[in-house]
């Protein structure tokens, strides 16, 4: 089973996108995800609320193909934010938790650390657009929570550094690495696994913001053991989400 | 065929990449889809422009059914000299480069003041020899890039050079990239690091297939994965056909 762990859906203009279940499902379809774990881009960067209950209307929609995370917009809402995460996992079902960081308004501050204990309650893996600076702060924080670091760093903000990545990965046990990414290096994939092992590397394609089909290349065309890209490409994020 | 316009031997410093000499590389793309490839040395972006294109003559000679030479071309300027030299692109083709590379980014040039360039574009447009102009090496945020307004300011500056734009990543930089596609047929795009989501069906859908090649950066890059995105784009065959290869070859003159 293949499953997508980082989607996006929803309305940005800055991003281009415009999509809803319907279109992503079709996506998922072609190329073979039989789940897709989405974010809704207005929870992500403007109303929680709007965009989480977006999300859980598409997930009603879809209910055996869309996972929901709760997005959040900002760390710094406190005890609403925490209320709109209880909302999201007994009234909507989603199953993980998205936060997106900045330089210029980084998640790695004391506000976010009241999220974080929540997740542990909920259950929740969360995944975190983040630098591994900024990831290894949260996890030495609250080192029972269970943090992918999205792009596995090799995002703008983290300048493409996965090897930075791995090295704060091997740090903390829960803190794994999704693959998501523009970033294509040769031996990407199996250096993780050399270092990590397979349990913590997150298949995810940020569709549709990235095409899926060099994502998908970059992590099965490669040497890695038939067994270690089944966890990969579907079985860890299924564990962490309490689905297995 | 798969002719890939944008491939590398040499090292990478940043982080070990296991295939690097020509042998490894020769070996490598097959593997991965690629029959052939131009190829410049990492050695000329990170130590010396020369240096790097001696490498690269010998490897195409070595492995003449795999590679095709590119000269990558940078300053004559040194610590302790004026650079009063001219390049000979005319001399560069009776090597056997089948066309030039500039990295402003890696050399400490601005390529908009730097009457070097403005020598090597007036020559390559007379011999209607390929310029492969890069924004960045790979995409990745870590190393350098070239600013939007300089490639396209050259570019305005010599339109009747055949170009290839390559390392163009960003939504902004399609777009600019887009403009100057349907201003200009001399301007090509090489694909290596369009990475967005049905970015290559709406490049074909917009601009036509004919000025659209397949680059890869192999072996840094993942080179099957960097195919697998034009073999799965939404366009006709003959227009992936042409990305693939024959529009490389039009332009190469092979």
């Amino acid at each position: 089973m293949m499953i997508d762990a980082h989607v996006h859906i929803g309305k940005s203009t800055r991003l281009q996108i415009d999509v809803d279940g319907e279109h992503l499902v079709r996506v998922a379809d072609e190329i073979g995800f039989e789940k897709i774990c989405c974010t809704d881009l207005t929870a992500l960067f403007y109303d929680m609320h709007e965009g989480n209950r977006l999300l859980y209307e598409e997930m009603r929609k879809f209910p055996d193909r869309i996972i929901g995370y709760a997005s959040l917009h900002s760390t710094r809402f406190g005890e609403e934010a925490l209320q709109e995460l209880e909302r999201c996992a007994n009234d909507y079902g989603m199953r993980g938790l998205k936060i997106y960081s900045t330089p210029q308004m980084t998640i790695a501050e004391p506000a976010t650390i009241p999220i974080l204990e929540k997740t542990v309650d909920l259950g929740f893996p969360i995944l975190a657009h983040a630098t591994p600076l900024e990831c290894e702060y949260l996890m030495a924080a609250v080192p029972e929570c269970r943090l992918m670091m999205a792009h596995a760093a090799a995002q703008p903000y983290a300048h493409g550094d996965w090897n930075r990545a791995i090295m704060a990965a091997k740090r903390y046990p829960n803190l794994y690495l999704e693959t998501a990414s523009s970033t294509i290096d040769t031996g990407f994939l199996e250096t993780c696994v050399r270092e990590l092992g397979p349990e913590k590397i997150i298949f995810g394609t940020d569709i549709p913001l990235l095409d899926p089909y060099f994502q998908l290349s970059k992590v099965s065309d490669t040497n890695v053991a038939a067994d270690g890209l089944k966890k990969i490409l579907g079985g860890n994020i299924l564990r962490l989400m309490g689905l297995a | 065929m798969v002719l890939d316009v944008n491939a590398f031997i040499g090292k990478w410093p940043y982080w070990p990449v296991s295939i690097s000499s020509p042998g490894d590389v020769a070996q490598k793309l097959p593997e991965w889809g690629i029959e052939r490839a131009c190829i410049c040395s990492t050695r000329s972006l990170f130590v010396n422009w020369d240096d790097g294109n001696i490498e690269v003559g010998r490897a195409a000679r070595e492995y003449p059914e795999c590679f095709i030479p590119f000269a990558c071309l940078g300053t004559f300027e040194l610590s302790h000299r004026i650079g009063s030299h001219i390049h000979d692109l005319a001399l560069c083709r009776a090597q056997g480069f089948r066309g030039i590379r500039l990295y402003p980014q890696h050399h400490s040039f601005h390529p908009l003041f730097e009457s070097f360039v403005d020598v090597i574009c007036e020559q390559a447009a007379a011999l209607r020899f390929p310029v492969l102009l890069s924004m960045r090496a790979i995409m990745n945020w870590g190393v350098p890039s070239l600013d939007l307004s300089s490639m396209f300011g050259l570019i305005e500056r010599h339109p009747r050079v055949p170009w290839i734009l390559s390392g163009v990543n960003y939504l902004h930089e399609i777009r600019a990239s887009v403009a100057y596609l349907k201003k200009y047929e001399t301007v090509h795009l090489e694909t290596s690091c369009v990475m967005g989501y049905e970015a290559i069906r709406k490049l074909v859908e917009e601009c036509g297939h004919e000025q659209i090649l397949f680059g890869s950066a192999a072996p840094i890059q993942h080179g099957r994965a960097n195919l697998e995105k034009i073999l799965h784009a939404r366009i006709s065959d003959i227009a992936r056909e042409s990305i693939c290869c024959s529009n490389a070859r039009r332009l190469l003159q092979l």
